[in-house]
């Protein structure tokens, strides 16, 4: 069983990391989660996103979900937004190109272009 | 959308849109009276009556943005809630908030699958760390209640400044998620 104890020593750790490296957040990720996002495997790729996070301890990065964003065609669709770079919006999104995204650009800073629908602001 | 987890996650980010801050989730399977039940309740601008019978229309949508005016989440979850012998109630004041309660009847051959409801719970607490959630899960069979009770205030207040999307967050929230899950049996409904 899970307690409240626990989080204090997930706290107790994370404060450290972050007083280390200073507790900047580097990449921000914002998964589409309208009606059609949804319909076409939104769920699939944000629940992809967080394993990865897990699963490699990326501890600079966040995820949020988002309603829709008018790019119905190319659902599910995923802004990546890093500090003093272009947005980089990822569309038809499934588990394999998320597991992809977070190899390439999110750990070593290359965007896969063949995925990229979308960039600026 | 295949599975009612899927309409349940679609139903959530209206609460979002609504600026909810508190949305409360109730999933009840209650076998002896063969009934499979979802309450969401939220505290967002909530609708007035007009708009209410509009969101159960499938030719209207709140998403003013876009450029499709076609909103079809309400009205695809009650056709498959009335699909299964179920029903569909959906009420609301402006101001408070909006109460939905959807029932399915459990063993109905119509009835689409309760599916992944882990990932729609996960991916809606991290996914809006602005949002307190409150999920309660209730299992009752032959006389017995089992239920799960999940709050994130509680969680967010022992960790401070420590996102929601830390590694060990993330992981900590899954296992309550799917130990909730388990011992409320809604694995396979």
């Amino acid at each position: 069983m899970k307690t409240l104890a626990d989080l204090k020593k997930i706290r107790e750790k994370a404060q450290e990391e972050m007083k280390l490296r200073g507790g900047s957040v580097r990449v921000k990720i914002v998964v589409g989660m309208g009606t059609s996002g949804i319909a076409m495997g939104a769920r699939e790729v944000m629940k992809t996103f967080l394993e990865e996070i897990s699963n490699r301890s990326l501890t600079d990065v966040l995820v949020t979900q988002t309603g829709e964003k008018g790019l119905a065609s190319m659902e599910p669709v995923v802004d990546v937004i890093e500090e003093g770079k272009p947005k980089v919006t990822y569309g038809n999104m499934n588990p394999d190109k998320v597991r992809k995204v977070v190899v390439e650009h999110i750990v070593n800073g290359r965007i896969v272009s063949d995925y990229v629908v979308a960039t600026g602001s | 959308m295949q599975d009612i987890s899927l309409h349940l996650l679609d139903i959530i980010e209206n609460s979002v849109r609504a600026k909810a801050r508190n949305i409360k989730v109730r999933v009840i399977k209650d076998v002896g009276s063969n009934l499979l039940r979802i309450i969401v309740e939220d505290n967002g601008t909530g609708m007035d009556s007009e708009t209410l019978a509009m969101a159960q229309d499938p030719f209207y949508t709140s998403k003013g943005e876009r450029e499709k005016k076609v909103g079809l989440g309400i009205p695809l979850f009650k056709q498959n809630a009335e699909m299964s012998n179920g029903s569909f109630k959906m009420s609301s004041q402006p101001g408070f908030g909006t109460v939905l309660t959807v029932d399915f009847e459990l063993n109905h051959i119509d009835r689409m699958p309760l599916g992944n409801l882990k990932a729609t719970l996960l991916g809606a607490i991290i996914g809006h760390p602005e949002v307190d959630f409150h999920i309660i899960l209730i299992h009752c069979e032959r006389g017995r209640e089992y239920s799960f009770h999940f709050e994130t205030a509680a969680i967010k207040e022992e960790l401070g400044d420590i996102p929601l999307t830390y590694p060990d967050v993330i992981e900590y929230i899954d296992q309550s998620l799917n130990e909730g899950i388990q011992n409320t049996s809604m694995e396979n409904v």
